[in-house]
């Protein structure tokens, strides 16, 4: 799951300085579950902005609030019609995907980014996330007992442990466990040791042309609506 | 806040319909009071402290509370699920505390008569006093026929001065006067018809149970030999009869233990209870028999008596030892005489109190059924003659002062029906009740807190005279105690499913581990096992999650726009908001002073439990004006786990956007108070305080140099 985190209120002042109204939008979907940019988030963030705003001394936006169910699908963007009417910018609770697509479907409106997207994670407990994965397009996930180096290894190195791994620990961080240290112990629990033993030869980053599509279809008459 | 309970529609009962927004369970408790009371909701208030309130909820169910206070069985108290985790909430002794507290004797009732149609009530116990209060409510002419020279039936001549004082009967016997309630004491109705005669339209007989049953033996007739109802009754009239010194009762209910515990109090030095079961199942209530236990009565269980003789001015008793053998149809072991075990004892008082049954004069001309009671359709309360009602114990057998109220309260809505022609509606609720055990593991994880009970007279000094046994709660233990309702059927449901992202906090931040995920996938929050926290309606990052009654829904913000708008004129400065726990600290009074004798504006918005505090709250008051804000829980007395942990997530969340707002961090607080005295509390607030005003002194002083 997409995780993001909420930006600074400094930065966001900033970006919204020009406007006057402005819709502040959230997401329900990933950033609900990553408590940053879901239906409480965005009341939240409303009424620190006003705060903000009156702090200020100027008190001259005009907030108004949405939380969509997903921001990254077309047909759940159809109530902007109405709630961005009469708005001069959207503020986005969206991830990245969120708020691109919300400004796809506003041609003629600035939509701001409320959110840092950060990674692909999942949470370790109430309140704590961690990335679990690059989205590289090249899964060898088969390979590493489950763990992946890139994203967990500091280095992203294919080919672990380094040198600086301590105690089952990242030489960066103390706090921070040896990815590769972690696929060792998974490999020999699995009795599968001599994977390691294999070379991987270094990522093609040439063979994965951004932007990405992904297609499940072929291109046939008929099927959904248009 | 509750006006609502007057004007809104009310069912046939009267108790009042809920909006279609309320989600909540009805609770064990009110599901079992015969009245259907609104137990949870007076326990909650009394738990604030606000007696006032609680009375109010209680007088809208309830048309004698005092009485109900001191004498009833409550049964709710046995459908308490709190018996699952420790033991069941003292509710009766709570209800005391509110009449008490709440000033009951105070309140005055007044009624109006809008219909013509008199209505004659013969018998004036609880069932018959119920029935003239509803009809007077609905208002009809009522007049009540007591054969006795005191009002009051069972509540005057059966249960004894220490258990009910003679002041609660008297002054809900004036307060019915009051509304217009006509009395005839000294008046035996021998004839229904008389009364349809003298123009009464509808007749209610609640007549009692007052015939001592006979024990069928021999020699019962000798002297010597009485009834618990008779004695009971006679002392309960001022008369003092003669025991001589050894009395023995015989019987296993709560007559024969009133009986022993009277002769004790007139002054017998010898007082046995003779039960043909063992203890456990013997039917007197369990504090009764543990009262009379410990002011000395002897009670020897599995004998009973087989003859009685007269001689040499003694009264021979031969009992029979028994043993118990195979359970009846309802479950209760049958006693079996042990052959060969009898023995005599030599006392001078046989008390029998195996049992009553209402005593019908002839000329009421109804059908009697089984054991001498009245037979009534179940729903109407309709006897075979038309316009004639029945209840209490004269159609149930013996039974409790809170069932002949139900049953009066009954009568008095299927009179009315009656009188006005229509058909009785039925009692229709769409409300569920809350069933189920709970889990294993909630009951774990529930704070364990004992009961506390009201200080009782010391054993030597209740035997003495009829002086109140039971005192009334004091303050402190009432509020306490009333905090350990588990508050069961008004907790946290996920209200928007298509909300919902299964993100699990709810899961994750729940301390009683209540919310699960079902095979499906879909987080369930299991209503009988939700302790009402609240504290993932506070994190639920979607607000799918809401409190089952609406009330509670939007509580705090009401709270806090009514603060902030009353704080907005006062001129004290620094203005300063607390979210201050009601539960407790504002219950036992200590923390009323605080803001009125602080320097600063302080105003308090109160809550219940400070983990419903949500971060907007905490960030709103700034915007309104206010310069400082703080949270205070209850600390150490909290019935609940973990809470303070989730106010102090909330304050780092708000104070980071404070920072960022450019308004200084410390200006958002969190205090935890101390058991009781609140000193501590008050210390940090004063610290608190000095603290805003520097800050606003020195944002003034950089305004200026700005400036």
């Amino acid at each position: 799951m997409i995780v993001a985190e909420a930006k600074n209120l400094t930065e966001i002042g900033k970006t919204i300085a020009p406007y006057g109204r402005i819709l502040v939008l959230g997401c329900g979907t990933c950033v609900t579950v990553c408590g940053a940019g879901g239906e409480r988030e965005v009341a939240l963030l409303h009424d620190a902005l006003r705060l903000m705003d009156m702090k200020a001394g100027n008190g001259k936006h005009v907030f108004l609030e949405c939380t969509l169910k997903r921001q990254c699908d077309p047909e759940f963007l159809d109530v902007l019609e109405e709630k961005a009417a009469n708005v001069d910018a959207v503020l986005s609770l969206g991830c990245g995907i969120g708020v691109q697509a919300v400004a796809e479907r506003l041609p003629d409106l600035p939509v701001l980014p409320g959110v840092n997207t950060s990674f692909l994670g999942m949470a370790k407990e109430w309140g704590v996330w961690d990335e679990r994965c690059a989205a590289c397009g090249d899964c060898r996930l088969d390979e590493t007992a489950g763990i992946c180096p890139i994203t967990r290894c500091t280095k992203g190195i294919l080919n672990g442990p380094c040198a600086g791994t301590k105690n089952g620990r990242c030489e960066v961080s103390k706090e921070m466990d040896c990815a590769w240290v972690l696929i060792y112990q998974r490999l020999e629990n699995m009795r599968q040791l001599e994977t390691m033993r294999r070379y991987y030869p270094p990522r093609n980053f040439r063979a994965i042309p951004r932007p990405k599509r992904v297609l499940s279809k072929i291109n046939a008459a008929g099927g959904g609506h248009e | 806040m509750y006006s609502s309970l007057n004007s809104k529609s009310q069912d046939v009962n009267g108790a009042a319909r809920r909006p279609h927004t309320d989600h909540s369970f009805i609770p064990p408790c009110q599901a079992k009071c015969p009245l259907q009371m609104d137990i949870r909701e007076y326990v909650d208030l009394a738990a604030q402290g606000k007696v006032m309130e609680a009375l109010q909820v209680i007088r809208s169910g309830n048309p004698f509370p005092s009485i109900c206070a001191h004498v009833c069985t409550h049964p709710c108290e046995e459908a308490c699920r709190r018996t699952q985790v420790d033991s069941p909430v003292s509710i009766r002794a709570l209800k005391r505390f509110a009449v008490e507290f709440g000033g009951d004797r105070m309140v005055l009732a007044e009624a109006e008569t809008t219909r013509p149609e008199k209505v004659a009530i013969v018998g004036s116990g609880p069932g018959g006093l119920a029935c003239a209060y509803y009809l007077r409510k609905l208002g009809y002419p009522v007049t009540i026929f007591e054969a006795h020279a005191e009002m009051g039936g069972m509540l005057r001549v059966g249960i004894p001065q220490y258990r009910l004082p003679r002041a609660v009967v008297d002054t809900e016997v004036q307060r019915l006067i009051s509304m217009g309630a006509e009395i005839r004491t000294n008046t035996r109705v021998m004839s229904l018809d008389l009364l349809f005669d003298m123009g009464y339209k509808a007749v209610f007989v609640t007549i009692g149970a007052h015939q001592g049953l006979r024990m069928g033996i021999e020699g019962e007739e000798s002297p010597g030999v009485l009834d618990g109802a008779t004695l009971l009754r006679e002392v309960n009239l001022g008369l003092k009869p003669s025991l001589g010194q050894r009395v023995v009762v015989v019987g296993g209910g709560n007559v024969a233990i009133d009986a022993a515990r009277t002769a004790l109090r007139l002054g017998i030095p010898s007082v046995d209870i003779l039960y043909r079961r063992s203890r456990k199942e013997m039917p007197a209530d369990e504090t009764e028999i543990k009262e009379a236990l410990e002011e000395g009565v002897n009670i020897q269980y599995l004998v009973a008596p087989v003859n009685i003789k007269r001689a040499n001015g003694d009264l021979c008793v031969t009992c029979v030892r028994m043993e118990l053998g195979e359970p009846d149809a309802r479950g209760r072991r049958q006693p079996v005489p042990i052959e060969g075990s009898e023995f005599t004892m030599k006392v001078d008082t046989l008390v029998s109190a195996i049992g009553q049954a209402p005593q019908m004069p002839g000329g009421f001309g109804i059908r009697i059924g089984r054991g001498s009671t009245i037979q009534v359709d179940p729903l109407t309360l309709t006897t075979n003659r038309l316009g004639v009602f029945a209840g209490g114990d004269a159609v149930t057998g013996p039974a409790t002062v809170v069932e002949a109220l139900a049953a009066g309260r009954q009568a008095a809505h299927r009179i009315d029906d009656y009188l006005q022609h229509k058909y009785p509606r039925p009692v229709s609720t769409n409300q569920p009740v809350m069933t189920g055990e709970l889990d294993q593991q909630t009951i774990e994880l529930v704070r364990k807190i004992g009961r506390f009970e009201p200080l009782y007279l010391p054993v030597e000094d209740r035997t003495r005279d009829f002086k109140p046994v039971e005192s009334v709660f004091d303050w402190e233990s009432a509020v306490n105690e009333a905090r350990r309702c588990l508050r069961c059927g008004v907790g946290a449901e996920i209200l928007f499913q298509d909300k919902c992202a299964s993100c699990l906090n709810c899961v994750r931040v729940c301390p009683y581990h209540v919310p699960y995920i079902d095979m499906a996938g879909t987080i369930i929050i299991p209503p009988d096992q939700c302790q009402a926290c609240g504290i993932c309606v506070a994190e639920c990052p979607a607000r799918a999650i809401v409190m089952r009654k609406p009330r509670e829904r939007r509580h705090i913000a009401d709270e806090l726009d009514h603060i902030v708008k009353t704080a907005a004129q006062s001129k004290a400065r620094p203005l300063l908001i607390g979210f201050l726990c009601q539960y407790g600290l504002f219950g036992t009074g200590t923390l009323a002073g605080l803001w009125r004798s602080g320097k600063a504006g302080i105003w308090i918005v109160p809550v219940l439990c400070t983990s419903k505090v949500e971060a907007h709250h905490m960030l709103r008051p700034f915007e309104m004006g206010v310069e400082g804000v703080f949270v205070a829980g209850c600390g150490e007395q909290c019935s609940r786990e973990n809470t303070d942990h989730w106010v102090q997530q909330r304050i780092h969340k708000v104070r980071k956007l404070l920072a960022q707002i450019g308004i200084e961090p410390e200006r958002l607080q969190a205090f935890v108070s101390d058991k009781n005295d609140g000193r501590r509390l008050r210390e940090e607030l004063e610290r608190f305080t000095e603290q805003v005003s520097s800050l606003c002194l020195a944002s003034i002083l950089k305004q200026e140099v700005r400036n």
